[in-house]
């Protein structure tokens, strides 16, 4: 009896000390909690593939939305931009696409859409995607085989991310721009504004 | 036997919540702000709001701006969670700007963590937002003032000839802004 006291007693105890407060900090306190975060990394650790005026190598990948993406289907009919990321759950990457949620109609003004692809797994990326508080673009699954889309534009890395990078493609195909930023860094809207804007001035 | 378990149950807690409590006030009790350095706005909107004299891309302290209370946010434009409180934090200022009825003027400006002129632009464009905003792009100042994530804010006691006192900080966002502004200026020691 004197134990089930006890324990009850501590469960208080508890309460009173880790989970009320814990509780009381909120939802975004909540999620910055789950990030991970790797340090410092080498900025850049893959060597690009592709080069400004190329034909964008095609691939067809897995979206959260179900749907397989084809980059080809675009063709004639949008511009269309890749942001390659290199893992969810991280900190820069957090807060880049989200970034991208209040810049949607700059992207629709210049007819382009947004392919956000990463090597993640897609119930990964479901969750942190919802998590973040959802997204208006499609996002891609590089999973498997793993980080074959990175690979064939030359932005895989020796860990097996992605590097962190921004690929601008037009209706026909033909890359127009291209960065691939250190991955400790969020590219600059500046930069993706730029070449948005570059699309509908040819 | 039970007696005794529950004796040094009800100790440690209070124990530990007398010390909580204690922790918390010695934190904020005598907090100065860190001295962060901001350029005058070439807007003169933003100048005449904060009570500047100098000439557009000199440097002023965030203590020389002429108010009673000084709210700091610390946001970002890439933040989903900033981006939703952008409406509350408007509404908080409207309420805070019509504190100056009853005799109490509080300034609000924004630092953009990590953010660049353009983005803290374009964030203050999409949600319409009236007091100043800076880029704190190298997130120098948000380390300096002790950030833990965003949004963030930092209330602070001006008015006297000393340095500005930090009397609140909160750290992801408020549910009212009428709750919030309530909060401030009984911590501010208006209420």
């Amino acid at each position: 009896m004197s134990q089930r006291v006890f324990a009850v007693f501590m469960t208080l105890l508890f309460v009173v000390i880790v989970a009320i407060p814990a509780l009381a900090k909120g939802p975004v306190t909540r999620f910055y909690n789950y990030i991970y975060d790797p340090g410092q990394l080498k900025p850049v650790d893959s060597h690009i593939k592709v080069k400004v005026g190329d034909i964008a190598p095609d691939f067809a990948l897995p979206a959260l939305s179900g749907k397989s993406v084809k980059l080809s289907s675009f063709r004639g009919e949008n511009n269309v931009v890749i942001s390659f990321i290199p893992a969810a759950w991280t900190p820069i990457c957090s807060g880049q696409w989200p970034g991208y949620n209040i810049v949607e109609k700059h992207f629709r003004d210049n007819d382009a859409v947004l392919l956000g692809i990463s090597v993640d797994n897609v119930p990964t990326l479901y969750a942190w995607t919802e998590q973040i508080g959802g997204l208006w673009f499609e996002v891609l699954s590089d999973f498997w085989p793993h980080g074959d889309v990175a690979d064939k534009y030359g932005v895989l890395r020796s860990d097996g991310m992605a590097d962190r990078a921004l690929i601008f493609i037009n209706k026909e195909g033909v890359i127009t721009g291209l960065q691939v930023a250190d991955i400790n860094i969020r590219p600059p809207l500046e930069y993706v504004f730029q070449e948005l804007d570059r699309f509908s001035s040819r | 036997m039970t007696s005794k378990y529950v004796a040094f149950s009800v100790v440690t807690i209070l124990f530990a919540s007398v010390m909580s409590v204690g922790m918390q006030t010695s934190l904020h009790a005598t907090e100065l702000l860190p001295d962060i350095t901001l350029t005058v706005p070439e807007n003169k909107d933003y100048r005449d709001y904060l009570g500047l004299g100098g000439t557009p891309g000199e440097e002023f302290r965030l203590a020389e701006i002429d108010g009673d209370i000084l709210l700091i946010e610390l946001f970002s434009m890439y933040c989903p969670y900033c981006q939703a409180a952008a409406p509350k934090v408007n509404e908080f200022h409207t309420l805070a700007r019509q504190q100056e009825e009853k005799g109490i003027t509080i300034k609000v400006v924004g630092l953009g963590a990590s953010n660049t002129q353009f983005e803290v632009e374009y964030f203050r464009d999409t949600y319409g937002i009236e007091f100043p905003l800076f880029p704190d792009k190298t997130l120098a100042m948000y380390k300096k003032l002790g950030g833990e994530g965003t949004p963030g804010f930092i209330g602070c006691l001006l008015g006297n000839k000393g340095e500005p006192v930090v009397v609140l900080r909160e750290s992801g966002g408020f549910e009212s802004p009428e709750g919030f502004l309530a909060q401030l200026l009984e911590k501010a020691g208006y209420k």
